[in-house]
């Protein structure tokens, strides 16, 4: 797909000036969030509340002191936070994936009892929210013990139905029945046609659902909120909701926690914008399939 | 090649994700001691855990720990006021999760004892600090006979209001609440800055106001759990409810949240003459930066206007106690930390040389060096001598209810409505006491 | 995972060999073990939960009295509650407005993307989707931050107007503060996949539409849109679910302006309270299926009415 981009592109370069104009516009909307705290994340709480140009630095930039403040402040625990978050969104993206793209092949690809229905109950899953999944959830592991525990973030958050249905409309479309019949005709046995034909065939769709359920995890909110009361488990996000709590009552004794926040959300943004710009052609490539056909 | 490439690395990962999650399995039980925020050294003894949020509360961990040779502490801060409160009702729904000890403002603590969530710790030791505290502070963590806290700090109320501001527009500190208008309206036809603030997200300033002009918004006897008396729409608490909706509506206080970024700039840049608050805030104000560079001394402390000077009344806000929860293990050695913990001489000191805590513990609170302490953010004023102190020692106790969390939701929701101009203030007490009502019939209680 | 396959693996083999009549025993069996890891989480966290929510909700807890079975009496106790009806309403007239301005805002743009071809134009791709990476929680933060009239960029914009900044936390203006933290959270994400389908159509269509005389606009209403329906009713639909279970911006706007925001904004937010600050866990989850179904009938209302449209289901 790319090449066809390219090539439509060399054939007709089109640069309309006023759409372009436009687009700088839109660019700065987007863009400001970023660059206030980028520019903010510089600052001392007086510099913070007492400043007059809110986006432009101070005198004092002091980035590397609200770095050290940042990462040591509570016995370090924003770095903890962080890892939990690295930790959630790749267990329960990995697991997630694992489980979406087996499953999306398997329904894809062979013709078992009850798949039909079973297809349809999970796309019917799709329409649950997931949060109203959290409080019965909470209760069922609170009896197992497993609350204020890792499982408690990790194991709801495999399930990912809208994977399943990616994967299947991907194998379904990219992955040639013919193709696996030669396979099996030359006897390799099922499995060994799934990693070996069927999984690299599905790469694109890999990948995107991968980071798809990664976002999600690390993006979660509600679950661990409702599992973690613990606060070294917690995931940056539930960490820094509970900073701006505390700061809220002006209650860090002595430091200011607004600066910490700030300086928080900008680094805590960093991992995920690096792992898309990095993985920006295998998803881009997976999100124009999957029922966008 | 690379797809096995990719598979391994994926594999690597899952396993790798795996073994963290196996070694870092241990951190979700109670009382796993590196958990903690604080360090413990004495690795050999006890541990019980706690929750607490004073900003001192390092401090205050490390001198217990470091006295005591039969119990050591485990601190963590799991956030202020509302969000620790629901992170206890979780742990208390699933029967598991709650630290041994933990720090509860007084109000709620009928909140947590009728769920059977904290225990009675009058058996553990009560005598021997028994004399250590007023009358009334162990009436507050008391419900009938049985003691529910060890009282930590108070919130007696005063009114803090800048000088500079003052001075300029030529007033004097207010002793009334009609005073206090005519003081805003003067600043206001000056072209000044607004007199106060009338926050919706504080709501037990508004009860404890409510409270001086005579309301009595629960009766509640634990020698009969199932009957409350409700009574939020006396004439008292519609006055108070109607004075402060007046001067929203007339633009002479403010309508913003406080304790949010917005607010603490606004004190900051001289946006409110005036703050309502306690006894703590002082230290909280200095905290966020207020009152430092060229803004120091800037600040005076007068005492909270009265309703009637012939007999004034003074209350509270705030003020918090430690106490030991039902699923605490070892009971007996939690009350211990609980009596333990902030009682020492250095932790009390810090505290209110900071200002953070205007301490209960009667060795602070009569002790000299207190009364008479020139306060730094009050630009040497004796605040305790003259305002704080007294205002404590006035204070009469008040009567919780059983169900806060809900009464200041509730509150909170009238007061925002009062400031939109959606209802006057009497009809937001008449409204709230419907409110409240209800939710007291539908939790199974008769009401009075 | 690598022991799932190892036991697997012979049996799959030994089967190939066998005859043909039993191949369809084999692709039965094959075909639940692809399927069945998935199945069991699905159960385990989808329909048990669901189950349990249904059978915690038909009974109350009192702080006096404990807990008894009430049947059907928190349904109705919620769609007379006026808390749970007026986040419904809430969410139902906030989903009006947010998502066809989203979509139109992320189509506008797909289609600028689509047909602008020059560096700034990946660069800006690029720079409006960047949002989607953002966690909402982190998001609101940052929008929180913004919105101050002390020491967000507001007052300086207002300012240069001689105009007062607006308070997007106050309640008149807190719909239109969500409404901008949502577009600028999702308008990306939902562009990047519009772009994605259009980039999928062959330019051989757009060939033939010029020579039969159409221009730029026409091909973009007539060729381009038709055929990436499918994508915009797949975004409609994850929209309105999303929406409709508002919860992480609230909530955490809620530490700035608590008085606006009450624990009661949306149903979500009101169910976490009853469950969490209340510890009523039944009326909670009465709440959040109540939600579920709402969202469920919403859901299928809309498929049903764009059934010739769609090809995702």
């Amino acid at each position: 797909m790319t090449d066809r981009t390219s090539a439509r592109a060399r054939r007709r370069p089109q640069r309309y000036l006023p759409m372009q104009i436009l687009l700088g516009f839109l660019v700065i909307y987007f863009l400001v969030p970023f660059w206030w705290v980028i520019v903010n994340s510089s600052k001392d709480s007086p510099g913070l509340f007492g400043g007059d140009n809110t986006l432009w630095f101070t005198d004092k930039v002091d980035y590397f002191g609200n770095l050290q403040e940042l990462f040591t402040y509570g016995g370090g625990i924003y770095g903890r936070w962080i890892l939990n978050s690295t930790l959630y969104a790749l267990a329960g993206g990995i697991g997630a994936t694992i489980l979406a793209v087996m499953a999306g092949y398997g329904f894809a690809k062979y013709r078992f009892a009850a798949r039909r229905f079973s297809f349809a109950i999970v796309l019917g899953a799709l329409m649950v929210p997931a949060t109203a999944l959290v409080i019965p959830t909470f209760i069922m592991f609170s009896r197992l013990g497993l609350t204020n525990t890792i499982w408690a973030v990790i194991l709801p958050s495999l399930l990912n139905p809208f994977g399943v249905y990616l994967m299947h409309v991907y194998a379904r479309d990219a992955v040639p029945d013919e193709i696996l019949d030669a396979a099996r005709v030359d006897g390799a046995g099922e499995v060994r046609t799934f990693f070996q034909i069927a999984l690299p065939l599905m790469r694109p769709a890999v990948v995107t659902v991968l980071l798809l359920s990664a976002v999600a995890s690390w993006n979660n909110y509600f679950l661990p909120l409702a599992m973690l009361s613990d606060n070294r488990l917690f995931p940056v996000t539930v960490g820094l909701g509970l900073w701006q709590g505390v700061a809220s009552a002006n209650n860090a004794g002595g430091t200011s926690l607004w600066s910490l926040i700030i300086m928080g959300a900008l680094v805590s943004v960093i991992p995920l914008i690096i792992a898309f710009f990095s993985l920006q052609r295998y998803w881009r490539g997976g999100l124009s399939v999957g029922g966008l056909r | 090649m690379k797809r096995r490439r990719i598979l391994a690395a994926a594999t690597a990962l899952v396993a790798a994700s795996g073994l963290v999650a196996c070694s870092s399995d241990g951190d979700g039980g109670g009382t796993d001691a590196s958990n903690c925020t604080n360090k413990i050294t004495k690795t050999d003894l006890p541990v019980v855990t706690m929750w607490a949020w004073y900003p001192n509360m390092q401090l205050v961990v490390d001198n217990f720990n470091k006295q005591n040779t039969e119990v050591q502490v485990c601190w963590t801060n799991v956030g202020q006021g509302g969000d620790e409160y629901d992170k206890f009702q979780t742990a208390i729904s699933a029967g598991t999760g709650a630290p041994d000890v933990i720090m509860i403002e007084m109000d709620r603590i009928p909140n947590f004892q009728i769920q059977n969530a904290i225990v009675d710790i009058k058996k553990y030791g009560f005598d021997a600090v028994k004399a250590n505290y007023s009358e009334g502070s162990w009436k507050d963590v008391s419900v009938g006979d049985a003691v529910y806290g060890v009282p930590v700090d108070g919130g007696p109320m005063g009114m803090i209001y800048r000088k500079d501001i003052f001075d300029k527009y030529g007033i004097t500190p207010p002793k009334t609440w009609p005073e206090y208008e005519q003081a805003a309206q003067k600043v206001k036809d000056a072209g000044g800055p607004q007199f106060g603030d009338l926050g919706a997200n504080v709501p037990a300033v508004m009860m404890a106001l409510q409270i001086q002009k005579g309301a009595s918004p629960f009766a509640y006897d634990p020698a009969q759990p199932k009957s409350i008396g409700v009574k939020m729409n006396d004439q008292g608490s519609k006055d108070v409810l109607d004075y402060w909706g007046g001067l929203a509506k007339k633009g002479l206080v403010g309508t913003q949240d406080q304790f949010t970024p917005e607010y603490i700039s606004g004190v900051i840049n001289g946006k409110y003459a005036t703050y309502i608050s306690a006894a703590w805030a002082p230290g909280y104000l200095t905290g966020a930066g207020v009152g430092q560079g060229q803004d120091t001394g800037k600040f005076a402390v007068a005492p909270l206007p009265q309703w009637d000077t012939a007999n004034p009344v003074q209350v509270n806000w705030g003020g918090s106690s430690f106490a030991v929860t039902k699923q605490a293990k070892k009971p007996e050695l939690a009350a211990k930390a609980a009596y333990g913990l902030y009682a020492d001489k250095e932790s009390l000191t810090d505290g209110w040389t900071n200002q953070v805590i205007f301490p209960l513990n009667l060795t602070a609170l009569n002790s000299p060096e207190f009364v008479d302490l020139k306060v730094k953010f009050f630009g040497g004023q004796q605040a305790n001598k003259e305002v704080y102190v007294p205002a404590s020692n006035a204070y009469k106790g008040m009567t919780y209810s059983p169900f806060g969390q809900y009464y200041f939701d509730a509150m909170t929701k009238q007061i925002s409505e009062v400031i939109k101009g959606s209802v006057t203030g009497s009809q937001a007490a008449d409204r709230l006491q419907e409110d409240v009502a209800k939710y007291a019939k539908e939790q199974g209680f008769t009401v009075q | 995972m690598t022991l799932l396959t190892s036991k697997r693996a012979p049996r799959a083999q030994a089967k190939t060999h066998k005859i043909r009549g039993k191949v369809h025993l084999r692709e039965h069996l094959m075909g639940w073990l692809f399927v069945g890891p998935f199945g069991i989480v699905f159960l385990a966290f989808l329909i048990a939960p669901l189950a349990y929510a249904l059978y915690l909700s038909l009974f109350k807890k009192q702080l006096i009295g404990g807990t008894s079975f009430v049947f059907l009496d928190n349904y109705t106790k919620a769609f007379t509650d006026p808390s749970f009806l007026s986040g419904a309403w809430f969410v139902l007239r906030f989903s009006l407005v947010a998502i066809p301005l989203q979509i139109v805002i992320a189509l506008a743009m797909a289609l600028i993307l689509d047909a602008v071809t020059s560096l700034f134009a990946r660069f800006s791709r690029l720079m409006i989707f960047l949002p989607y990476a953002i966690p909402t929680v982190i998001g609101a933060v940052m929008w929180g931050f913004l919105y101050s009239r002390s020491f967000g960029p507001l007052s300086d914009v207002f300012g240069l107007f001689g105009a007062e900044a607006p308070d997007f936390l106050s309640s008149n203006l807190i719909f239109y503060g969500l409404l901008n933290i949502t577009t600028w959270q999702w308008a990306g994400y939902y562009m990047i996949i519009l772009y994605a389908a259009l980039q999928g159509i062959e330019p051989t269509l757009y060939e033939a539409a010029r020579m039969d005389g159409a221009g730029k606009w026409q091909i973009a209403v007539r060729i381009k849109i038709p055929l990436i329906a499918p994508a915009l009713i797949l975004i409609l639909v994850f929209s309105l679910i999303g929406t409709l279970q508002f919860f992480n911006e609230p909530q955490i706007l809620r530490y700035l302006a608590a008085g606006t925001i009450g624990t009661d904004f949306t149903p979500n937010m009101y169910a976490y309270q009853q469950a969490f600050a209340l510890a009523n866990f039944n009326y909670g989850s009465a709440i959040s299926f109540a939600l579920g179904g709402v969202v469920f009938i919403c859901v299928y209302a809309f498929l049903f009415i764009t059934r010739k449209r769609r090809s995702f289901l």
